[in-house]
């Protein structure tokens, strides 16, 4: 890492930009430059890293060693072994909520890929005016804080709400209900919110991936005589499967990790049938005062996301 | 070129890593620290002429706010810094600041968040003060038996005094005057029976009857209500409190929650319960939408602003004409730091929260007064709250709700109740739910 960062901000590319007929000096103070530049590239680093270490790592380290404790928060810490994993695993809540997260991933990583494809393989080159506007518009669920998007989805599921108005409308009057609160399709209902947050962050990154490829590519293909679908297949989507993949990471983890949606919209009810894994984890920590037990399933869910996240990374993977 | 000589840069790293190590030095401690041993503290009743100035943390306002402004009137020497925090944060940094150096005098109690301060000896037993006072005539006793708890903190209504409450909340049923005189439905229901009545005969006439706030605590605190009817108060206290042998898995549960789940049968209160917040199972009440809800005084305030005249209260009532004068209630309550330098005055102003100036205050402020003989002269829907309320506080009627009984009980009350509308959780397996939250606690 060290020699990355130090060769990328290294001053011989810029030196040899301005002329040869520096060069020889260049040459000549070369070693200690290099090393003074090493130096200067941990200066440069050191800020973020030194955030980095104490806000993610150091906290991340101290709840493995948590996980090992018996703690209330207040108390002399005890040590409890492998008692807090073995609790853990022995309560069928977990399995629940781990099944439940996994269901999420299908509504707040899958559904808003493919809707992402869609959007991009609509807009791109194709629209020239208004995209800012549908940028902004697709956008928008990723500025807005999640607990205004839950406390607003929890009032347009309600009985009355917008969604049950518009199914009203349509002649759909049969099957309104309070969605949230509906014990088999509360999940989905809750997933739903995901798709709507993350299908423009998606697409955003789509349009930002798809705007690289050579627009003689879609040339060579229209004179190959490959239609909009075609294109579409073996032009723009290679071109945006590095995103893919970063949109698969970066929404797998919000499914697996996702806490605030559903703590606003349903708080794992009813019943139960919406917990997920980063729930359990608050209530153990701060409704049950057991921060030991809380540590124990976060890092099984931290293992969990990391198991998941590799997994798609190994199968979207470059063949070449 | 060169923005930094060696010897800055090294100061820079120097300074970094100094950072680095105060912040994880912070992360690492807490769970080293030792309990504070107790203190020896001059108990007296008499407050110093001197200026004294205590903090006090607070996440209830009112009644906090002018309850201290009406102290600090009484004693111009003593100034008390009021503390606000929203209670969600509040139930959550309060444990870590009153383990801090710089502890809050006075904080506000919550069981909850806070009973671990009590084996950590943060907070004081104020035992002493309470005979020095004689709080035992002055507070209800139901009140301070919730507040008192073994060192462990695991049984309470035993042991030492750890608060003393300020103002006391009580759960009964509001009703819509004008959607019940439209159903037929002439008198206040005086018995569980004409409740039930009163409830089909509003469904007979197209209205729901009930509005229900369960996807927070409305649900259960619905089935508490019909619980302190049903069941035997002496069995429920035991079983919160945290007695040895202590169950819920008896008739009297069986039988409230049983009539819960013939309730959601009948539909008496909409199928979208589950999915409704109490703040919004207030709101529709209060637009009309229902005849009754079942809820604390909390609650009075709101009402009283938009439904005017037309709302009304009354306790749970008991199955025979002969009311038990039970009902759930809970306290906004005060603790004393161990690390306080002036014990005796906070504890000059627990005092005062018994004071018939007090009273009032706590009445204004929509709680129910800890001096229950204080003339009060509310009318309207707050008159009839105190209608209710009095005999139950002399009756030492007051219990505590169910969530107290084990820290992780809440999370079993909420989804168990929401199990039993939806029609997915028998009665046993609800309340063996309960009961394991219970044994995990206590030690079956």
């Amino acid at each position: 890492m060290a020699r990355d960062l130090t060769t990328s901000i290294s001053p011989p590319r810029a030196t040899s930009a301005r002329g040869g007929e520096r060069a020889a000096g260049s040459r000549r103070v070369r070693r200690p430059h290099w090393r003074g530049g090493r130096a200067r590239g941990w200066l440069y680093v050191f800020p973020a890293l030194a955030v980095y270490l104490g806000f993610a790592i150091w906290p991340a380290l101290n709840t493995l060693r948590l996980s090992f404790l018996n703690w209330d928060g207040i108390l002399p810490a005890t040590s409890a072994g492998l008692d807090n994993y073995i609790k853990i695993f022995r309560d069928s809540a977990l399995y629940e909520a781990i099944l439940h997260s996994l269901v999420l991933i299908v509504f707040f990583s899958f559904i808003p890929i493919c809707v992402g494809l869609f959007m991009t393989a609509l807009l791109m080159g194709k629209v020239r005016r208004g995209m800012t506007f549908f940028r902004i518009v697709f956008f928008l669920p990723q500025v807005l804080p999640l607990v205004a998007v839950g406390i607003t989805w929890r009032w347009l599921y309600s009985d009355t709400g917008v969604v049950n108005q518009l199914l009203d409308l349509v002649g759909l009057g049969g099957i309104t209900r309070a969605w949230l609160g509906d014990y088999q399709l509360a999940l989905v209902a809750l997933g739903f919110i995901g798709t709507w947050a993350m299908s423009g962050l998606c697409m955003m990154l789509f349009l930002a991936g798809a705007q690289k490829i050579d627009p003689s590519l879609y040339e060579a293909a229209t004179l190959d005589g490959a239609n909009s679908w075609r294109q579409f297949l073996h032009v723009t989507l290679p071109g945006v499967r590095k995103e893919i993949t970063i949109a698969g990471v970066i929404t797998t983890i919000a499914a697996l990790a996702s806490f605030d949606l559903v703590f606003t919209t349903t708080n794992g009810g009813p019943a139960g049938q919406t917990n997920v894994p980063a729930l359990l984890v608050y209530r153990l920590a701060f409704n049950e005062g057991d921060i030991g037990g809380a540590s124990a399933l976060a890092v099984v869910l931290t293992v969990l996301v990391i198991a998941v996240v590799s997994a798609i990374r190994y199968f979207t993977r470059d063949e070449s | 070129m060169h923005m930094t000589t060696p010897g800055r840069w090294q100061a820079l790293v120097a300074l970094g890593t100094a950072a680095t190590l105060t912040l994880t030095a912070c992360a690492g401690t807490g769970g080293t620290t030792a309990p504070a041993t107790a203190k020896k503290v001059d108990v007296s009743t008499t407050v110093p002429s001197d200026p004294v100035t205590l903090t006090l943390a607070y996440s209830n306002d009112p009644p906090t706010k002018t309850l201290v402004d009406a102290f600090t009137k009484l004693h111009p020497n003593v100034t008390i810094k009021p503390q606000m925090t929203p209670f969600n944060d509040y139930v959550k940094s309060i444990k870590l600041s009153m383990s801090s150096d710089s502890a809050p005098d006075i904080a506000q109690y919550n069981p909850g968040a806070m009973n671990s301060l009590v084996p950590a000896g943060l907070i004081l037993d104020l035992g002493p003060w309470s005979k020095a006072y004689g709080w035992d005539g002055k507070f209800p006793p139901a009140s301070l038996e919730v507040l008192s708890s073994d060192k462990a903190a695991k049984r309470f209504g035993t042991g030492g005094l750890y608060a003393a409450p300020g103002a006391l909340s009580v759960v009964g049923v509001y009703y819509n005057k004008e959607i019940l005189s439209k159903a037929g439905v002439k008198d206040v229901p005086k018995t569980l029976g004409e409740f039930e009545a009163a409830l089909a005969k509003v469904k007979g006439a197209g209205q729901t009857p009930l509005s229900l706030g369960a996807l927070q605590v409305g649900g259960f605190h619905l089935w508490n209500a019909l619980l302190n009817v049903t069941g035997d108060v002496k069995a429920y206290r035991s079983w919160v409190y945290g007695e040895p042998g202590g169950t819920i898995e008896n008739p009297g549960a069986q039988k409230a929650t049983k009539m819960l789940m013939d309730w959601a049968d009948k539909g008496y209160f909409p199928e979208s319960a589950n999915a409704t917040a109490d703040a919004d199972a207030l709101a529709n009440f209060s637009k009309g939408k229902s005849a009754f809800l079942v809820t604390g005084n909390w609650a009075a305030t709101t009402l009283e602003t938009e439904m005017k005249e037309n709302v009304g209260f009354f306790l749970m009532p008991s199955e025979s004409t002969t009311p038990l004068n039970v009902a759930s209630g809970a306290s906004v309550a005060y603790a004393i730091s161990a690390k306080s330098k002036y014990p005796n005055v906070a504890a000059a102003f627990l005092d005062f929260l018994s004071s018939p100036e007090a009273a009032k205050i706590e009445f204004d402020g929509g709680f129910m007064p800890v001096d229950t003989k204080a003339e009060l002269g509310a009318t309207g829907l707050r008159g009839d709250i105190a209608k209710a309320f009095t005999p139950v506080a002399q009756n030492n009627g007051i219990v505590p709700f169910p969530d107290y009984a084990s820290p992780g009980m809440i999370d079993k009350l909420t989804p168990g109740v929401q199990g039993l509308i939806s029609k997915k959780m028998t009665a046993d397996d609800f309340l063996r739910s309960l009961q394991e939250s219970w044994d995990g606690h206590h030690g079956s």
